[in-house]
């Protein structure tokens, strides 16, 4: 079945495990901005108390860098095109089919720059998934949507739930699907059309078919959008923390 | 001990036309375990999900504890808890524990008491020390002890399981059925289906055959398995002649 990824919630005891979710979003919000607005120093700063953070909790780094592996190679095109395309002294030069191409200095910086940032802003988000209860995200979303009128926040938070639960169901079944089909012989189809429709329908019919179950499994359990939420509560090592990262993105975005 | 569960000439017809079932009558005692055996499409999953207000009959009523289902549907979910055949499209929760507290909050109970019931179902099914895991990755066996614990946690008093033994393996049927056989003994009424006998003749009070949404048979399991194979239900080796009648848990 789906596999634990580092996008998932862990249990501990750490500081962070022990926070606010309501601050640990506003923290999230906070840092990812600062983060955006920083130059290589602040970066720096940034990355050194994220690691810290990250040893405190026990995220695994090779468990982190796994997870994020695609997305790393996605910023080696952003890197490259960044270096390739931005006006300056070039450090690097090449004809390739007769045209120059120039790495320069200012790309390089560039590059450097907002690939730092991204990674970062991507650590953010994971420290936060895997420090907090799924249920406690949910009843944040509750919690900050509730002021807005029109917005039934109840059900925007259950939607959010069951959206991120049937994520890795679809996915092992889009696997078994694509593997009965190739055992049958699929590949031997050249027209991709054809691929995608005989992949399609048979996997949307099944996700329906299992999202149905789970609304009478649900049903079955009682299910009201009116039921108890999981306790947010706040102490003074939250706002402690606070007081500790309005200093933290001063620090980075000045540095 | 009194009725817990009475039905009286239930019908239900599908939007389509199909009768899922047609004419039931049949009364359960409290602390029962009852088996309801048949082939594919007899029924059974009909009849089981009007007993919480899931299907409104079409003709007929169910009354639980002398209270209409269809006047109360909220009180038979809460009474009638319902582990269903496939164990994945059950969980709700993120994690075993979030999962098994669906229930409790829903019915709105207070953060102390939830947890103090989730410990306690964790506890029954020993699924205790995976309380913070994904239920996803729990096994077969598990998975289904994990909707057992869920329906613990909201205090029914029926418990009813669709075919609870498919797609285990044996070590996870035998936990399966220690589990539903320490509940009954809890004083649990019990309502499972199944469509092969051999696993669970041996422990039930009462058998039921159903054919075509009727009951066919309905007695005590020595006397009624005889008859199984006429309706299509494979006769357990155990009943036999000549085989001593055993039970999947020696
Ligand atoms: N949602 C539905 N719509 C139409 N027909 C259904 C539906 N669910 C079940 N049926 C039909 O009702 C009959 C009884 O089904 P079911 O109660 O699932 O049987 P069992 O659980 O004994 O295998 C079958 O003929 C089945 O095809
Ligand atoms: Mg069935």
């Amino acid at each position: 079945m789906a596999e634990l990824t580092a996008f998932s919630f862990r249990t501990g005891n750490s500081l962070l495990h022990g926070l606010d979710a309501r601050f640990k979003l506003v923290f999230l919000a906070l840092i990812s901005f600062a983060g955006l607005k920083a130059y290589l120093p602040g970066l720096f700063i940034l990355t050194l108390a994220l690691a810290a953070v990250m040893i405190h909790t026990r995220l695994s780094f090779l468990s982190v860098l796994k997870e994020i592996r695609y997305f790393l190679i996605l910023l080696l095109f952003v890197f490259a095109a960044r270096a390739l395309s931005t006006p300056g002294v070039p450090v690097l030069e090449a004809d390739i089919l007769g045209k120059t191409m120039a790495v320069t200095g200012e790309g390089l910086y560039h590059g450097t720059l907002i690939c730092w940032r991204l990674i970062l802003t991507v650590l953010l988000g994971l420290l936060l998934v895997s420090s907090t209860r799924p249920s406690e995200i949910r009843a944040v979303m509750g919690w900050f949507l509730a002021p807005f009128p029109f917005i039934p926040e109840k059900r925007v938070a259950t939607m959010i739930g069951l959206t991120v639960r049937f994520i890795p169901l679809i996915l092992s079944q889009a696997k078994e699907t694509s593997d009965a089909q190739r055992a049958r012989g699929i590949e031997n189809r050249k027209n991709p059309v054809y691929r995608l429709t005989k992949f399609a329908i048979p996997l949307m019919r099944r996700t329906f078919e299992d999202a149905d179950k789970l609304v009478i499994a649900m049903e079955a359990r009682c299910y009201t959008e009116n039921r108890t939420e999981p306790e947010l509560s706040s102490g003074r090592a939250d706002w402690v923390a606070l007081v500790g990262v309005v200093c933290l993105c001063i620090l980075i975005v000045v540095g | 001990m009194g009725n817990i569960l009475e039905i009286k000439n239930l019908k239900h017809h599908f939007a389509d036309g199909t009768p899922g079932i047609d004419g039931i009558n049949m009364t359960v005692r409290e602390g029962e375990f009852v088996l309801i055996a048949g082939q594919n499409g007899s029924g059974k999953t009909t009849l089981l999900r009007h007993l919480n207000g899931l299907l409104v009959p079409t003709v007929g009523s169910v009354t639980l504890a002398g209270i209409s289902v269809s006047e109360n549907p909220a009180r038979a979910r809460q009474m009638v808890g319902m582990v269903f055949q496939d164990a994945d499209s059950q969980i709700v929760g993120e994690t075993v524990r979030d999962d098994v507290a669906f229930g409790p909050e829903n019915l709105c109970l207070d953060r102390a008491e939830i947890q103090k019931r989730v410990s306690e179902a964790l506890e029954a099914v020993r699924l205790t020390e995976f309380a913070d895991q994904s239920p996803h990755l729990l096994s077969g066996g598990q998975k289904r002890r994990l909707a057992i614990a869920g329906i613990l946690a909201m205090k029914s008093e029926v418990l009813v399981f669709d075919e609870p033994f498919s797609n285990l393996d044996y070590p996870g049927v035998r936990q399966i059925l220690r589990q539903i056989l320490s509940l009954h003994q809890a004083g649990h009424t019990i309502l499972l289906t199944t469509h092969d006998l051999e696993k669970v003749f041996a422990h039930a009070d009462r058998l039921i055959i159903m054919k075509d949404g009727k009951i066919a048979r309905d007695g005590s399991p020595n006397e009624v398995v005889r008859d199984a194979e006429m309706f299509g239900v494979r006769q357990p080796c155990a009943s036999r002649p000549g085989i001593e009648i055993g039970s999947w848990l020696n």
